[in-house]
């Protein structure tokens, strides 16, 4: 971790200096920690605020979509049947009462909709970033540290996940699962379906998820257990869970960060991807992916039902993919700007 | 180096068994009602025993198996409301609901996933190979920051938003309708039929393919003897496609095959939005239909196909790196 307090651009000297002189440390930077110092740059990087601005308006979104429904005077499930015509087209466009008018069929309100919509997503992607992140070291630290049997059943475990085609599985989960906990396909309502299909989607996500991370630390954690300060806790005595959680962890943030800030959108695509395809989120979730699902049909005639929820998980994905990328760089000695 | 092979074989076998053993127990073992969801709503006793009866549903799980697996090796006969079907040597399993061997979809859906694959890689792989020798060579350039910067744009774009805004805006307008005709049947038709996909795969994929091949070529192009080769007086033209590609593209080809074994599992998108009939859109269909059978099959060839291309991608590699046979 040395190259980062060399790294001239923080030190505060001149980039010109010559090389020599540049490896002697500045007072100022001395005791800053890697996340600390990661956390400077990326403060500095203009397109990494912006994102984190975009993101953390759609949290606000999510967080407060009730109070939104509320102060537009709307809520997602009411029918508007009297706003729609006989061939279910809306009559009405976006006004002071929808501000994003109403879905063509039911009727119901797009605005409301499309807050409560932003919450499926995230909290989809948000859970199953912390579980697969949590599984994922775990099994990393314990199969990195450990030698013999247990490296070689955890890195077989982590190869067979990686092995699974991920999407087919994630199709395949969530049909077996609804007669597991419901029995038989008669009498399941929509609404234990729908919940079945959120549980399993996070469910599915995680599982296909954490092996790359475990992979990842695994690496990390068999180069680091050579190094001096986990033999002087060896020597020492420290209890194994000690060194794991004490000693290595710490020294991993860059990885974990870095993982699960990619991973995260990368989950956000899926849920909506699936949604769209009938095999993710189901009614009466309101949800962006199953409005877009209905809105394709009603493209030519309703783009707007269609474009709102496209653009906002356009968004929503892009920022945190670019944010990702910025946290990866601030993380990443290498970089120089 | 064959005790290396053995033992990087006889994991993959080991990693494909235990995924045909997990799936078959999740979906015919697990305490769910196959035979119930296999049959339909409109579902009579006797189509009900005679299902239950074909998949050996009242024998111990571990004959189940036996019997599953004896299927794929010898091949096996389902007998259905008394007639008797064939289901030979690589014997999958039966759909119940489509009325044919799983095998025989799947080899149906097999050929129209490799077109949009092997189509989209062409693709992706010549432009951004293109693209990003481009950027490398003009490094620092307004086009290389162009270059660099809307590859990372397009790269964070959920790929589903960009196959259904195609599939609503541009085919029919700019790009033929997407349909499927088998290459040997109408080769014209084959390929204006899955331009579409093609396109939309292989622009999407071919962002990476311009960063990874920027690296590559700019890491080439700093070498030694490309110096050498320069300081001989070769046109530059000649030095960057003689001696910068070849050696920078090494890395890139490795990516190729990984990528290639990936969306081969991975076309669910393409496929459904588009409505072409391969492998995704059949195990779609068959999570709508509730058609266990088939997604047990599609599972189990979708980890071979990944397990089989890492192993030969392994060993390919060894040959290419001495330092991995160590490992």
């Amino acid at each position: 971790m040395e190259p980062l307090i060399d790294d001239p651009a923080l030190t505060g000297k001149p980039l010109s200096a010559e090389p020599g002189t540049v490896t002697k440390k500045s007072s100022s930077t001395q005791g800053k920690s890697l996340t600390q110092i990661a956390m400077a740059r990326l403060r500095k990087d203009k397109t990494a605020m912006v994102c984190l601005s975009i993101v953390v308006f759609f949290v606000l979104i999510a967080v407060f979509a009730p109070l939104l429904a509320k102060l537009e005077g709307q809520d997602p499930t009411t029918y508007h049947m009297d706003l729609v015509d006989d061939y279910g087209f809306p009559t009405i466009g976006p006004n002071s009462e929808h501000w994003f008018g109403v879905e063509p069929r039911l009727g119901r309100d797009n605005f409301a909709r499309w807050v409560y919509g932003a919450r499926p997503s995230l909290i989809v992607a948000a859970s199953a970033t912390v579980i697969s992140t949590l599984i994922g070291v775990v099994v990393g630290l314990v199969a990195g540290f450990a030698r013999g049997w247990v490296d070689r059943m955890l890195s077989w475990v982590i190869d067979f996940t990686l092995s699974l085609p991920s999407l087919l599985f994630a199709i395949a989960v969530p049909a077996v699962a609804v007669s597991v906990i419901y029995g038989a396909q008669e009498g399941v309502s929509a609404e234990q379906t729908s919940d079945v299909r959120f549980y399993s989607l996070i469910f599915v996500l995680s599982f296909v998820g954490w092996a790359n991370l475990a992979r990842l630390i695994r690496g990390e954690v068999l180069s680091l257990r050579e190094r001096e300060f986990i033999q002087a806790a060896r020597v020492l005595g420290v209890p194994t869970h000690k060194i794991l959680f004490k000693e290595l962890l710490p020294n991993l943030v860059a990885p974990i960060v870095v993982a699960s800030s990619l991973a995260l959108p990368t989950y956000i695509v899926t849920e909506a991807g699936l949604t769209v395809l009938g095999v993710g989120l189901s009614e009466p979730t309101p949800s962006w992916g199953l409005t877009i699902s209905a809105a394709t049909s009603y493209y030519r005639e309703d783009p707007l039902y269609l474009w709102i929820p496209v653009l906002g998980i356009t968004i929503l994905v892009i920022s945190l993919s670019l944010l990702g990328d910025a946290i990866r760089d601030a993380f990443d000695p290498r970089t120089r700007r | 180096m064959l005790l290396y092979f053995l033992r990087r074989a006889a994991s993959a076998i080991s990693v494909i068994f235990a995924t045909l053993v997990a799936s078959y127990a999740l979906f015919l073992l697990a305490p769910t009602d196959p035979v119930g969801t296999i049959c339909g709503p409109k579902c009579t006793p006797d189509r009900a025993a005679d299902i239950s009866a074909a998949l050996h549903l009242e024998d111990p799980a571990l004959q189940q198996i036996g019997v599953y697996l004896k299927g794929i090796v010898a091949g096996r006969e389902y007998e259905i409301g008394g007639t008797v079907r064939e289901c030979d040597a690589p014997c999958l399993g039966y759909s119940f609901a489509l009325g044919r061997p799983v095998t025989e979809l799947i080899a149906d859906a097999l050929p129209v996933t490799l077109s949009i694959v092997l189509g989209g890689a062409v693709v992706y792989f010549s432009v951004g190979v293109l693209v990003g020798t481009l950027a490398a060579r003009h490094r620092g350039t307004t086009l290389d920051r162009v270059a660099v910067g809307s590859s990372l744009t397009i790269n964070s774009v959920p790929y589903f938003i960009v196959v259904l805004l195609v599939a609503l805006y541009a085919t029919n307008v700019v790009l033929p309708a997407a349909q499927y005709t088998s290459l040997l049947e109408n080769p014209l038709a084959w390929a204006s039929g899955l331009l579409a996909a093609w396109i939309t795969l292989g622009l999407t994929n071919a962002a990476s393919y311009t960063r990874y091949s920027r690296a590559s070529m700019i890491e080439s192009l700093g070498q030694d003897y490309v110096r050498t080769a320069r300081s001989k007086g070769i046109s530059e033209r000649r030095v960057v496609y003689r001696h910068g590609v070849r050696a920078g593209l090494t890395p890139v080809v490795t990516i190729v095959g990984l990528d290639i074994a990936y969306q081969l599992t991975n076309t669910l998108f393409t496929e459904s939005i588009f409505g072409l009939p391969g492998l995704g859109r059949l195990t779609l269909n068959a999570f709508n239909t509730y058609d266990l059978p088939v997604l047990l099959g599609s599972v189990l060839v979708g980890s071979t196909v990944l397990v089989t291309m890492n192993l030969i991608i392994d060993i390919l590699y060894t040959f290419l790196d001495p330092r991995v046979r160590l490992a």
